[in-house]
């Protein structure tokens, strides 16, 4: 009888030892990319604070722009490591919030899924608005301004804006307080639908100014077939067809919005 | 014999938020950060294929999936390359058509996030996020 009870207590207390654990470091990071990144990573660090090794069955990030590593399949007992999530800051703005998730094979559901979420603030650096103008077939040439304000963490002093469109014309006026601008852009007419942009250059960072867009356009009376002819059903193709008129941004410098 | 009631009920009140707060403590990573679209902005599939040619479809996901099938007449435009992508899509965009922005499925944000930068920097109206994803509308389309 002694030996029943102790068979069983032993057991119940082996099921309860031989645990596999991975604890997170930081289950959430904050991260403060600037201007000129291009990515923003993050370490999520763990250990396996267990008894038995841990595998893990499956790490996937939320979004397309997020890729993962895994520096090992097996991680045991007391063992260290860390998944490294890139997150790729494209021509994103603001507040960013990706999410990794983990799956092991912990028996207990309640470890094996792990949310790793990684935030990342991406400095905004001219705000513009609107950043689309348009005037409808036949309209009015009337002018239209498009507000520019550099944030507070991008120290721009001048702008130059380019067009390659002769169809309209734009005027820069300085605005009230230092790195505010007003564009005022008008069509030369508006007859038939077409579009360009406005190439928006500032003089910050110096060495690797920044370029942003302004689109204008003059579209299709209602009812009217589409300016473009949008990607085949199915295509393989990326991009629907040629893009209006885009002045090229030197070399150099760098693109966002 | 009124106090006594405000006390009870306020004992009430501390003694249900306990709970709450432990759970939101020990359930903290998997809270959703992301805020949930009013429904006044989404769109079934059924909906958004009856206004037909009255409107847009605009595909958020990254290039290689809209690469490897996409709605038929979508337009790509993704936050990795939106600079490059508005101006294309921009042409064929008229204020009386309504714009549609799926990305994979119910749980991603991208059509979300891009329904937003078209909303606020583009300043268009009529801009709704479909019910989903693509993965509804393939369904659908079964």
């Amino acid at each position: 009888m002694k030996t029943r009870i102790l068979t069983f207590t032993l057991s119940i207390f082996l099921c309860v030892a031989a645990r596999a654990e991975l604890k997170w470091e930081q289950s959430t990071i904050d991260l403060h990319p600037s201007v000129s990144d291009k990515t923003a990573v993050a370490h999520f660090k763990y250990q396996n604070t267990g008894t038995t090794p841990v595998h893990f069955k499956s790490v996937k990030a939320s979004c397309g722009c997020t890729t993962t590593q895994t520096q090992k399949e097996m991680v045991n007992p007391g063992e260290k490591g860390e998944i490294v999530a890139t997150f790729t800051i494209g021509d994103r703005t603001g507040q960013q919030i990706k999410t990794v998730t983990v799956q092991t094979d912990d028996p207990n559901p309640a470890q094996a899924t792990s949310i790793l979420t990684l935030k990342a603030t991406i400095p905004q650096s001219l705000d513009i608005k609107p950043a689309f103008v348009y005037w409808q077939s036949g309209e009015e040439l009337k002018p239209k301004k498009i507000s520019i304000k550099a944030t507070k963490d991008f120290p721009a002093k001048n702008i130059t804006v380019k067009s390659n469109s002769q169809n309209f014309e734009s005027k820069v006026e300085p605005g009230s307080a230092s790195g505010e601008w007003t564009i005022e852009v008008t069509p030369k007419d508006t007859s038939h639908p077409f579009g360009t942009a406005l190439l928006v250059q500032t003089d910050y960072p110096k060495e690797a100014p920044k370029s942003f867009y302004v689109n204008l356009q003059v579209t299709n009376p209602p009812g009217a077939p589409p300016a473009l002819k949008p990607n085949a059903p199915n295509a393989p193709a990326v991009k629907a067809a040629t893009p209006p008129a885009i002045p090229k941004a030197s070399p150099s410098a760098g693109v966002e919005r | 014999m009124k106090l006594r009631a405000v006390r009870e009920g306020l004992l009430l009140v501390v003694l249900a938020c306990l709970p709450a707060i432990g759970e939101g403590i020990y359930f903290r990573d998997k809270i959703s950060w992301q805020s949930s679209i009013p429904a006044s902005e989404l769109v079934t599939v059924d909906r958004a294929r009856a206004w037909g040619d009255g409107a847009i479809w605009v595909d958020a996901r990254p290039d290689e999936e809209f690469a490897r099938d996409h709605v038929p007449g979508a337009f790509s435009l993704n936050e990795d390359h939106w600079n490059e992508l508005l101006p294309q899509f921009l042409p064929n965009w008229s204020p009386e058509k309504k714009v549609v922005v799926y990305c994979s499925a119910e749980s991603c944000n991208a059509a979300r996030d891009v329904a937003k930068r078209l909303r606020d920097e583009a300043q268009l109206k009529n801009v709704f996020v479909l019910q989903g994803g693509w993965e509804e509308w393939l369904k659908k389309s079964r």
